[in-house]
């Protein structure tokens, strides 16, 4: 068939119109925090095989993972009309607990097409509220979903919803982001039926597929613009929260022509610590940058990645083995793998690539017992920092950078739902690094507890500032601290406390790296 | 009277008489086209005026507000920058935030502090307040923002701060005046952007009342498709942003009610975007806009925008596929028909296909340049291996794609079924697609409506006074019954009679509209629902037909509204005098050739102005006006109502195959 550009253009936006209305559902009637108000979800779109057709625009550390957990879930479970399978495993298709996965098909006299959505769910168990904790091994950090199939024909198996449910510590919470979660993908469901009717099914599978062919010539088109070379960069992460020394992340990009290897074999061994991440994440890190450099409005999809091959070292800290623990490789380490490929990149495209951004995302969870209601709770949060400059102009200031894009809590939302006070939210001064553009300042946010709960906060560039680039100075690191009967006590960037009411927390965020020499 | 950007309208109405008026808008200073305009459609007498003000929205998005200050929670003073922490655009590597309208050395931190349940935490701080005032005072501000945490469950440190500001005599915005709403930035943006524009409106209006006559009164419209009085504009800038637009959406709510057709979806196209909204009855309102990068939480008419409209440019992109838009030719150089252009526009495409028609264009007094299209559509279409008539079709599809997903957005995503409804198109560009689109969406009709251009100041004409109040309450539905909501509503119906009785408005003549915004215990987006006394099940309705479920869990009452609704008695309508099934000779222009799906066909072209209440025509046909064309494609047939609007209706996929 030949591909009609006038067609491709209107099944690109039909395509990503249904992606987009997935999440609006999901969005809107989730009950957890890190869906509705942060948005820390993504929905997308899949051929029978479990080739990505299209993504709508939110978090970019999905954007490798969300094709793996569908093809998993295909491998694993045998879905029929109105069966949706979900999962949560990190080595087989996910990326930490929290992000649960629910994968459902398109049936079209036989099964055509997936829908998929990925939710961040603000606990799912293990030895910590919020589900983000300082562990060991995976076992620790909550309950593990293989690929199952929990909605059989359009109805949710109670038998293993119930089991799912006694294993967290919100369970009315987690059965509404369920619930969201089943309807984002029956919204999907009946779009893509609604397209096949309007259409006919081969020209959508082949749209479907000409859209990927479309993504990878726009892709290719933009790697062939890059000096061809290999450019190597090295970076550190602070530490795995338990002690280790610095871990190192090594990446030797190679351009050649419209290809692109990304080998990270040389960084540093899985640690016992929660920082190790899995391969799908090193691959999103990767799309992402890439797709940052393409100037068209392209749609996000499996095209996108076929110019782009990654080399991973099975059991190195970008692609842990089980059980390594992995809470945090997905929201820390995928920070640091965008950083060395950023930095890479920085030689061969000097005045595109900026300074390092803050590199971490500051996760806080706090968990406890409401004393308003007598009720559980647990409250996750992300921090933002600061950009890097770049050739074009400083570094914005106390914005989420490269692989999220969650919105914060506001103060008001917060304190009508937990026992929390905010004290202090700005932007943190002067914490941007020196250059000719400067580096974008951090964020000052502070939290008084309102009555007894834990609290966990995985935190990184707390050691060693965002770097800076052509001149430009690094960014000034982040600081934690706890204020205890009035006593300030610095914490580490990774840590796990027992707190009491009244006790403070305060998180500085790192801001982001200078460019150019300062005048 | 509604200003435009390149125009200003005016229709008046007195016993019956219609009378109307266009003429240049003065961008520079927008009250010398609307003075003169007043003067040259009816100097005497008493009028009653309502104006469509597009002051405050201009210096919004051009920032040319004036000095402002803000005064927020000590420690809190970077929130109006931090905003929500995300960025609009993922894959910008150098994403920057538009520049805050309130500079860092003009925020200032209160110390003292309130809590969600309403007390008081911390003291106000009567000595920093004083200190802050003397600060502003010292720094030729021209306007204040005050927005502390829970202002709206208990205002006396925002009050306290605002009498003490007062020793300044400036304009200070309060934000529990402005927004009574939870989420601080949100309402912080809200009353930062009324501090912003209120000066310039102020001085804006004050000019406009000096120069009317004694006992004359000016009502402004505002976003939420109502009017206030001039004072009440002077006060509340921040509600009259969509001012414009909103007199379009209000000018088809009276057209389509009067023609019978209360379920809309209007259709607004022009030269870089098109406006759609959806009118089920009354316009739909969100609390959701953004404008020039902040959220604006007061409610508005749903109008959802797209960058497609005539001007919109096509372009194959590097992967190979169509383009159309955002960019826009815009005036200059405008479409290559215009004379100058190089890039192939959307109205090029209509020309190229025979639908707009060269010697009526604009009543054939702007000459377009058909030659000049044939050479370059050869040249677009060879880019991507396409014959220039599919090519050329292909820039109308794939604008039309954009404007159906609008459509879409509006209407099926949130639970109408588009073929309830009847397609409202105005807007120069609108003719030419909505009988396409129409058909695309399984929208059964279309509306045209007589007078399109100046259908938004007619909306403003006909629109009723209105005035929004809201309150955030967080209570368990569980918690209340329908008599203690009726209680929580009774301060602000109060208010709201006696705001309207302000405004002239007399006692029969008010209509007090409650609706209640509700989300499960738990959710973090608000559903909007008229109250009733069955308000829990209500609400569990709403939410499965947005989101196709319901759950059994307790509901929460975020915030109640009201509504109160001052309705004056309405002009009727014109009735042209009738005329037969068949136009009359006058009105037939002659016959010429269109493309339609490829094929060369013959359409009859008509004049607007010769058309008569019931008049049919049936496609394939063209039918020219002075500000618009309209092409009737063969699955039409088309019928001129008792008012003079045309009423096209589309035999869809389904009924040709019946």
């Amino acid at each position: 068939m030949t591909v009609n550009p006038i067609l491709l253009e209107v099944f690109k936006n039909r395509f990503a119109s249904i992606a987009e209305e997935m999440g609006v559902t999901l969005m809107r009637t989730a009950f957890s925090p890190n869906i509705k108000e942060r948005r820390d979800f993504s929905c997308a779109l899949f051929d029978a095989a479990g080739e990505m057709i299209a993504q709508a625009a939110h978090i970019p550390v999905h954007l490798g993972s969300m094709p793996l957990s569908v093809k998993a879930a295909i491998a694993s479970v045998r879905m029929g009309e109105g069966d949706m399978t979900a999962l949560n495993d990190p080595f087989k298709g996910g990326t930490h607990l929290p992000d649960i996965t629910l994968a459902a098909p398109v049936f079209h006299e036989g099964l055509v097409f997936f829908v998929a959505n990925r939710a961040h769910h603000a606990d799912v168990g293990g030895m910590a509220a919020g589900s983000m904790p300082l562990s060991r091994s995976l076992f620790q950090e909550g309950i593990i979903i293989p690929p199952l199939k929990l909605v059989e024909k359009w109805r949710v198996r109670r038998s293993l919803m119930g089991f799912f449910l006694g294993n967290v510590r919100t369970p009315a919470e987690r059965e509404g982001d369920f619930t969201a979660q089943i309807m984002a993908n029956m919204t999907g469901v009946r779009r893509m039926k609604a397209l096949i009717d309007e259409y006919g099914l081969a020209p959508a599978s082949a749209y479907a597929a000409a859209l990927m062919d479309y993504a990878e010539k726009v892709m290719r088109a933009t790697i062939e613009k890059i000096p061809d070379g290999t450019y190597d960069f090295e970076d550190v992460m602070d530490d795995d929260g338990l002690g280790s020394p610095p871990v190192p992340v090594r990446v030797s990009l190679a351009i050649e022509g419209s290809d692109v290897t990304a080998d990270f074999s040389a960084s540093g061994d899985q640690v016992q610590g929660c920082v190790n991440a899995v391969r799908s994440i090193a691959v999103s890190a990767a799309l992402y940058v890439f797709r940052s450099l393409v100037r068209e409005n392209i749609p996000t999809n499996a095209g996108c990645l076929r110019p782009i091959r990654v080399i991973t070292r099975k059991g190195s800290i970008v692609d842990a083995a089980f059980p390594a623990a992995v809470a945090g490789g997905n929201v820390e380490t995928s920070q640091r793998i965008v950083d060395v490929i950023l930095g890479a990149l920085s030689q061969a495209l000097p005045d595109v690539v900026p300074a390092a951004s803050q590199g971490t995302m500051n996760n806080i969870a706090v968990g406890g017992v409401d004393p308003r209601r007598q009720t559980p709770f647990a409250y996750y949060e992300t921090l933002a920092g600061g950009m890097g400059a770049s050739a074009s102009g400083p570094g914005e200031s106390a914005i989420h950078s490269h692989m999220t894009n969650t919105l914060n809590t506001p103060a008001e939302a917060l304190e009508y739902a937990y026992p929390l006070m905010v004290t202090a939210c700005g932007v943190r001064r002067n914490t941007g690094g020196k250059g000719a553009h400067c580096g974008g300042d951090g964020l000052v946010r502070e939290m008084k507890l309102l009555s007894d709960a834990e609290i966990t906060v995985i935190s990184d560039r707390r050691r060693r500032g965002p770097y800076g680039l052509h001149g430009g100075g690094p960014g000034v690191p982040g600081r934690n601290a706890v204020v205890e009967n009035g006593t300030v006590r610095e914490a580490p960037g990774k840590f796990h406390a027992a707190l009491r009411a009244g006790d403070v927390v305060r998180i500085e965020t790192p801001g982001g790296g200078g460019f150019g020499t300062p005048e | 009277m509604d200003t435009g950007g390149t125009f200003t309208d005016l229709i008046f109405q007195d016993a019956g008489k219609w009378r109307v008026h266009k003429l240049p808008s003065t961008s520079r200073n927008p009250a010398e086209a609307v003075l003169a305009g007043l003067e040259a459609i009816d100097p005497g007498g008493r009028r009653h005026i309502v104006h469509g003000s597009t002051v405050a929205t201009n210096a919004l998005l051009e920032r040319k507000g004036v000095k402002t200050a803000l005064v927020t929670n000590e420690r809190f003073t970077d929130l109006i920058v931090i905003g929500r922490q995300n960025r609009t655009r993922i894959y910008d590597l150098t994403y920057r935030r538009p520049p805050c309208l309130v500079p860092d050395d003009l925020r200032f931190g209160l110390p003292g502090r309130i809590l969600a349940d309403g007390t008081e935490h911390e003291p106000f701080d009567d000595a920093a307040a004083r200190r802050i005032t003397r600060e502003i005072g010292a720094m030729g501000v021209e306007s204040v923002a005050v927005c502390l945490l829970f202002s709206f469950v208990n205002s006396d440190h925002e009050d306290k701060m605002g009498r003490v500001l007062s020793a300044l005599g400036l304009p200070v915005s309060l934000s529990h005046d402005i927004l009574p709403e939870f989420r601080e930035f949100e309402r912080t943006a809200a009353t930062v952007i009324n501090a912003y524009v209120s000066p310039r409106m102020a001085r804006y209006i004050s000019h406009l009342l000096d120069n009317l006559n004694p006992g004359e009164t000016l009502r402004v419209m505002q976003s939420n498709g109502g009017g206030i009085s001039a004072d009440a504009a002077m006060a509340e800038p921040v509600r009259t942003i969509l001012s414009g637009p909103a007199g379009g959406v209000a000018g088809a709510c009276a057209v389509g009610a009067a023609a019978g057709f209360p379920k809309l979806i209007t259709f607004d196209m022009g030269g870089t975007s098109t406006d759609v909204s959806l009118i089920d009855g009354e316009p739909a309102l969100t609390t959701e806009s953004v404008i020039s990068g902040y959220p604006l939480k007061v409610p508005m008419i749903d109008i959802h925008t797209v960058g497609a409209g005539g001007g919109s440019m096509a372009r194959a992109d590097a992967g190979g596929s169509l383009k159309v838009g955002p960019e826009s030719a815009g005036a200059d150089p405008g479409p290559i028909c215009y004379g100058r252009g190089e890039r192939i526009t959307v109205t090029d495409a209509n020309l190229f296909l025979g639908r707009l028609i060269p010697d009526h264009f604009l009543g054939g007094t702007m000459p377009l340049h058909p030659d000049r299209l044939g050479p370059r559509f050869e040249k677009g279409a060879r880019e991507l291996g396409l014959d220039p008539v599919e090519f050329a079709e292909g820039v109308l599809t794939v604008a039309n794609a954009s404007m159906a997903r609008a459509i879409r957005v509006i209407s099926v995503e949130r639970g109408a079924d588009p073929r309830a409804y009847t397609l409202f198109s105005f807007g120069g560009a609108g003719g030419l697609h909505a009988a396409d689109l129409a058909r695309q969406l399984h929208i059964p009709r279309v509306l045209i409506p007589r007078n399109p251009g100046i259908l938004s100041a007619m909306g403003m004409l006909m629109a009723d006074v209105i005035k929004d109040y809201s309150q955030t309450v967080m209570i368990q539905a569980d918690d209340i019954d329908a008599d203690g909501l009726q209680a929580l509503f009774r301060p602000m119906a109060e208010r709201g009679k006696a705001d309207l009785a302000a405004e002239g408005v007399g006692a029969d003549q008010m209509v007090m509209e409650r609706f209640l915004d509700m989300r499960y215990e738990g959710q973090s987006y608000e559903i909007m629902t008229p109250f009733q006394a069955d308000f829990r099940q209500a609400f569990h309705r709403r939410h499965e037909t947005l989101y196709g479920y319901r759950k059994s869990g307790p509901a929460q009452i975020v915030t109640i509204r009201l509504r109160a609704r001052g309705v004056p008695e309405k002009p009727a309508f014109e009735r042209p005098e009738p005329g037969g099934t068949t136009p009359e000779d006058k009105a037939f222009l002659g016959e010429r050739d269109v493309i339609i799906d490829g094929r060369r066909t013959k359409a009859a072209v008509f004049n607007r102005d010769g058309l008569r209440p019931g008049n049919r025509i049936e496609g394939p046909a063209v039918v020219v006006e002075y500000s618009a064309t309209l092409f009737l494609p063969g699955f039409t047939s088309t019928e001129t109502d008792e008012f003079g609007n045309l009423l096209i209706h589309i035999r869809t996929p389904e009924t040709d195959g019946a």
